[in-house]
């Protein structure tokens, strides 16, 4: 079974099995190629960043939303959240300094998170209802602090946020840098980590984890809590991109990063995903998007594309299973 | 059975099936004669179930013929295979939880009925039908709300509200108490009277000498040899079966037992469940049996004491402290182990590695303050229990839903020895275990108990509680009836403190 890569590709259809088992990286690299020779424009440094910037905000949410999915729950709150903590976000850079209020938003979405942690840990609200509230709420809640129109950064600190997020290092977007670190870090943590150990194993079989001694309350409440900071990531991201906080951001993003949590092979019984497969999965979504874009196409058809994709990458999935 | 010259009911021959490039069964033959009550045996993973599921349509042979009542027959799926008189009892219940008993019953009728149907007389039927059987279960009552007993009667009476010609049972009394066993043995010889071919597959060797008229033994996919009851005993059947000599499928144990008890429990009483006035203890190295009829409240006393039910009162002493187990999570910390008796269920991770499976209670050991893991030491840790218990694998990323019941077990059972425990419950140590993993899980035992811990196992099997136990507790109705010293040990003084005939006080 523990065959090494050049095993499982000279044995008889292994090559076939090979890309069967890693659909996600396969679909990416198809649809990679596939880009490259459609569109002229695609391989371009300017539509390679575009493209980077587009997926980083929703790609953290997946990140937060995966971690959610595998211990077997589900997050809706994640795209409303997202506006309320920019809304928020613009309103605190503009009267505190910035490192406070960079702070402050991760601690309110790493509080909003908890909310819905707590009644899904403590009081064994079902995710799906829980985060829906939450949801609706922290809308509403955008709207109302923001008064229903977009807050603008006024101060230094806004300014120097707004540059970063706009800016490149060796060319590379800065925000792509943060979302690429944040996959890092998820990855090192749900592959190395006690925590993701445990994550995953309560996703697996949440009764078996209670009677091995796990604290599954815990680890539950602190998966909601944490996609609740990442929402603040992303949403001081997309805020400083386009030097406002607007309620209207993160319109169905929880959408979004479900789907891209599925494309990447995620269950959502939980305990089956991983970070990079995800990470695959904002990236296949968000070149969908790009190619589509270059090939002038406009955004209904766009929406039937994506869906046949999710419908395509998961029937693959299938085989593996086999 | 119009134009059937043949002397049996149903024969396969010569059937073959792969699962890929795994060879499941090769040329296995089978013959079954009406009215006759056959015994299918072998290891976990020698072809049995994979035979049954062929002959009821849930997967298609590969070569071979399968001749009912002299027709050829090769049903393409279970609903085909009931319409022509094969009904299974599987191993996994598969009723509806949500449904009421009736419901499940005639679930299978749904699709193929008029539009509307007539519950109070679906009801009315199933009722009879379960009466008739001799249990007592509501045919109204939802089957979530059922005990597992209750619902492998229901999966049972579910089989025969068919015309059944052919009945498998496969592991039937797993759950059973010898009461519901013998309820169980009664209506076969009743259906076996009708004519009824019965196909019987189990674990348990002196059940299958009581009941069946012949046997049919399946070692790796092939059939070593069929013959009538009468033409063998068990040592000949187990040689069959695992191909070599067994000597002693209860191992010896060299033990001290300690003076002091490990844990002393004191008039435990549940908030939530039938137990109530639970006192004993257990002292390291000892094993000590609870046995007690299903439902008399032996899983719910160990979750109790586990932190997995809440109690009402009573107090917990753990080397001479007192202790609180209000969570599975205080026990654990008190080095108390819990092996469920619901592997699949509730005991192991079934799509996680076995190294996952073990290290997810022992990661104090094997990471650092971070939380970190050490895979070094989490790969040597978990090779050498793989290496200990035999945990028969490839390697240590094959996820367990890929092994075999009593490799499953032995996963279960290893969760528990990577941490130091003081005193572990083991629930049915070996349900649904073939003979060869048996005798290596009392191994398992036997050593823990040898490192000083306190082992109490929980078992409805008589000869296994007796074999391994130095000591047994009776249990009825949540409380404990009576104590066995070794001496005593018998199955007729077991069943007497299970059914409430109070013989002694527990001390």
């Amino acid at each position: 079974m523990a065959l090494t890569l050049k095993q499982q590709l000279s044995s008889p259809g292994g090559l076939l099995k090979f890309l069967v088992k890693h659909n996600t990286i396969f679909i990416f690299v198809l649809l990679v190629i596939f880009s490259a020779l459609i569109s002229d424009v695609f391989f371009t440094s300017v539509n390679l960043s575009n493209l980077l910037k587009q997926v980083s905000g929703i790609g953290i949410v997946s990140i937060g939303m995966l971690i959610v999915i595998l211990t077997g729950g589900i997050d809706l709150s994640v795209g409303s959240m997202v506006a309320l903590l920019a809304v928020t976000f613009a309103i605190l850079v503009n009267v505190f300094i910035l490192p406070v209020a960079i702070l402050l938003t991760l601690v309110i979405g790493f509080g909003l998170g908890s909310v819905s942690g707590y009644l899904v840990a403590y009081q064994k609200m079902a995710p799906f209802v829980a985060t829906l509230a939450l949801m609706t709420i922290a809308r509403g809640l955008g709207f109302i602090y923001s008064k229903g129109s977009p807050v603008t950064f006024k101060t230094p600190g806004g300014a120097f946020m707004s540059n970063f997020a706009n800016n490149s290092t060796l060319g590379i977007p800065n925000i792509a840098i943060v979302f690429f670190l944040i996959v890092i870090l998820a990855m090192v943590m749900l592959r190395y980590n006690v925590f993701g150990r445990l994550v995953i194993a309560i996703g697996s079989n949440e009764e078996a984890s209670r009677l091995s001694g796990i604290k599954v309350n815990k680890y539950k409440f602190l998966v909601y809590a944490i996609s609740g900071a990442l929402a603040a990531t992303a949403a001081i991201i997309v805020a400083s991109r386009t030097n406002l906080g607007s309620p209207n951001m993160g319109m169905a993003w929880e959408l979004d990063a479900i789907a891209a949590v599925v494309i990447g092979g995620a269950s959502l019984n939980g305990g089956k995903g991983t970070a990079i497969n995800t990470l695959m999965g904002v990236l296949i979504l968000g070149l969908i998007g790009n190619i589509l874009n270059l090939l002038n196409v406009p955004s209904y058809p766009q929406q039937v594309v994506k869906g046949a994709i999710i419908i395509f990458a998961v029937l693959l999935q299938r085989f593996d299973s086999k | 059975m119009k134009k059937n010259n043949s002397e049996y009911r149903l024969e396969m021959t010569g059937i073959s099936k792969s699962f890929g490039v795994v060879s499941v069964l090769e040329h296995v033959n089978l013959k079954v004669k009406p009215g006759e009550i056959h015994a299918l045996l072998g290891e976990n993973g020698a072809g049995k179930s994979t035979l049954v599921k062929i002959l009821s349509g849930v997967h298609q042979k590969d070569s071979g013929k399968v001749v009912l009542d002299g027709e050829e027959i090769s049903p393409k799926n279970t609903h085909d295979g009931q319409v022509l008189g094969i009904s299974v009892v599987f191993q996994e219940l598969s009723l509806v939880n949500d449904l009421s008993v009736a419901e499940n019953i005639y679930l299978h009728k749904l699709g193929s009925s008029k539009f509307w149907m007539n519950w109070k007389q679906i009801t009315k039927d199933a009722q009879e039908l379960i009466d008739s059987l001799g249990f007592e279960i509501d045919a109204s009552a939802r089957v979530r709300d059922l005990s597992i007993v209750q619902k492998q009667v229901v999966e049972i009476a579910k089989a025969l509200s068919e015309d059944t010609k052919v009945l498998v049972l496969d592991e039937p009394t797993t759950v059973f108490d010898p009461t519901d066993t013998k309820k169980l043995f009664d209506n076969l010889f009743k259906l076996k009277a009708k004519g009824i071919s019965i196909i019987y597959i189990s674990h348990h060797l002196d059940e299958i000498f009581k009941i069946a008229d012949s046997i049919t033994v399946l070692r790796d996919g092939v059939d070593t040899g069929s013959m009538a009851v009468a033409d063998t005993n068990t040592d000949g059947v187990i040689r069959l079966m695992i191909g070599r000599e067994l000597k002693d499928l209860y191992p010896t144990r060299d033990v001290k037992i300690g003076e002091v008890p490990v844990l002393e429990v004191k008039n435990l009483t549940a908030k939530e469940t039938l137990v109530h006035d639970v006192s004993f203890s257990v002292r390291p190295g000892e094993v000590l049996g609870i046995a007690g009829l299903g439902g008399s409240g032996r899983t719910e006393m160990a979750k109790l004491i586990f932190g997995a039910h809440k109690k009402k009162s009573g107090t917990l002493i753990l080397n001479g402290k007192e202790i609180k187990t209000k969570t599975p999570v205080c026990a654990v910390g008190h080095q108390i182990g819990f092996v469920s008796e619901d592997r699949k269920e509730d005991g192991v991770f079934l799509p996680l590695s076995i190294r996952r499976n073990i290290s997810v209670t022992n990661f104090s050991g094997i990471s650092g303050k971070l939380g970190f893991i050490n895979v070094d030491n989490e790969y040597k840790n978990v090779l050498d229990l793989i290496e200990k218990l035999n945990i028969k694998t490839p390697s240590s990323e094959v996820d367990v839903k890929n092994l075999s019941g009593g490799n499953q077990q032995k996963v279960a059972l290893a969760k528990w020895l990577s941490i130091d425990s003081k005193v572990v419950f083991i629930d049915e140590p070996t349900r649904g275990v073939d003979v060869g993993a048996k005798i290596e899980i009392y191994n398992l035992i036997n050593e823990v108990a040898k490192k000083g811990v306190g082992v109490v196992v929980i078992s409805s099997d008589m000869p296994e509680i007796m074999g391994v136990s130095d000591r047994i507790l009776v249990m009825h109705e949540g409380t404990f009836y009576g104590e066995l010293t070794k001496e005593e040990f018998s199955e007729e003084n077991i069943l007497r403190y299970s059914i409430g005939e109070r013989l002694k006080q527990v001390v």
